[in-house]
């Protein structure tokens, strides 16, 4: 769906503006496939610090047992030192914040990990940035047609930027469940992936001021930058995620009995 | 760390800190350095319902008002955040006599005097 909007964002381009078209969209995808290459190869951040299985082998070596379960290449491991908990995947590359290790016992982390793995095996690294750049497109041709479009036109740009948001976030967010599904597979202790979400959850929520009676220390200062997103999310709620993981860990079970 | 303010009705630093991170800033200046699990231990004694992520947020919260700092540590177990004081008790204790004294003879000054001498007699 995303690239059949692409392809008829393109044409619009080249109705619109003739050559001159072809020129913008071949210029505006030249560009994003040089930061694409860019991007790759400077990926890294101060932040991150490459994960030594001397270090903890506990971690390595149950992201490693992952990995040959899922039939995919040990992926690079980092660290990230940040005290909020966050975990992300590029590339064949896992990155998992500090502040996983304080909120999260050891199945809990795994579990965290096994949903990035989940990503790398199902290619979402290599999707999401093709996604991404697609939409960077999409706003760099939409504001050019917009300018100098006729009024058809800017009408079929507006229709198509809108339509392209909406399948980005449901493509992404169905990828996310994906992960979660891979993960429930991958895992020893399916369980520990609902248990760590229901955590990030209360982590979450305490940090959005949701229980400020419990913790009445809790103020704005803590806050992190909140991305108003609006009909372009592209992350399912916690909630949404622990209930599917629920009905997905009651089929596996059921699937386990009939066996 | 400066105090902003102060509750008359509360005993101790949680007249200038909220209950839980008093508690914890109490149980850091005993130790002195701790991981957010440590702390985590030792506050479900009293607290059996709290959970880790309650400590490490009030903990950060803790180092964004300077009370405590944060540091990267590679122990066994791997790497950890460590937290240390940045200020013993009595320090703390002077500074917020000082921020409250400055701000009463600041707006109160001819009553402040007047009861700190009755206070020297």
């Amino acid at each position: 769906m995303l690239y059949v909007i692409l392809a008829l964002e393109v044409l619009l381009v080249v109705e619109a503006f003739g050559d001159l078209g072809i020129a913008m969209a071949g210029g505006a995808m030249a560009f994003l496939g040089a930061l694409y290459i860019w991007a790759t190869r400077h990926k890294f951040g101060e932040n991150l610090i490459p994960l030594e299985r001397e270090e903890m082998p506990w971690l390595y070596d149950g992201i490693a047992e992952l990995a040959e379960k899922a039939n995919v290449p040990m992926p690079k491991v980092y660290l990230l030192d940040d005290y909020i908990p966050n975990a992300y995947s590029f590339g064949n590359t896992i990155v998992l914040s500090l502040g996983l290790f304080e909120v999260l016992d050891k199945d809990e982390i795994i579990a965290v990990a096994a949903h990035e793995l989940g990503h790398i095996k199902n290619r979402d690294t290599k999707w999401f940035p093709m996604v991404t750049y697609g939409r960077c497109l999409m706003m760099i041709t939409t504001l050019a047609l917009l300018i100098a479009g006729s009024v058809p036109v800017k009408g079929a740009a507006t229709v198509l930027y809108i339509a392209y948001e909406l399948a980005r976030s449901d493509f992404m967010k169905k990828r996310e469940f994906l992960a979660d599904e891979t993960a429930l597979r991958l895992l020893k202790i399916p369980m520990s992936l609902k248990r760590a979400l229901e955590e990030l959850k209360y982590y979450e929520d305490l940090r959005m001021n949701v229980k400020v009676n419990a913790v009445p220390s809790i103020e704005p200062g803590i806050e992190r930058e909140k991305r108003f997103a609006f009909f372009t999310e592209t992350h399912p709620s916690y909630e949404e995620r622990i209930l599917r993981i629920t009905f997905e860990m009651n089929n596996l079970m059921r699937m386990k009995q009939v066996r | 760390m400066e105090p902003h303010e102060f509750k008359l009705t509360e005993e101790g630093i949680k007249a200038v800190l909220p209950p839980l991170e008093a508690e914890i800033m109490e149980h850091m200046w005993k130790v002195k350095v701790a991981t957010a699990g440590q702390v985590y231990e030792y506050m479900k004694q009293k607290h059996p319902e709290i959970r880790r992520s309650t400590i490490s947020i009030l903990m950060n919260r803790l180092c964004e008002k300077g009370l405590l700092q944060r540091s990267v540590e590679k122990g066994r177990g791997g790497m950890r955040y460590v937290y240390s004081i940045t200020t013993t008790r009595e320090e703390f204790e002077q500074k917020v006599v000082q921020r409250i004294l400055d701000a009463l003879m600041t707006n109160f000054r001819e009553a402040t005097y007047a009861y700190l001498s009755r206070i020297k007699k």
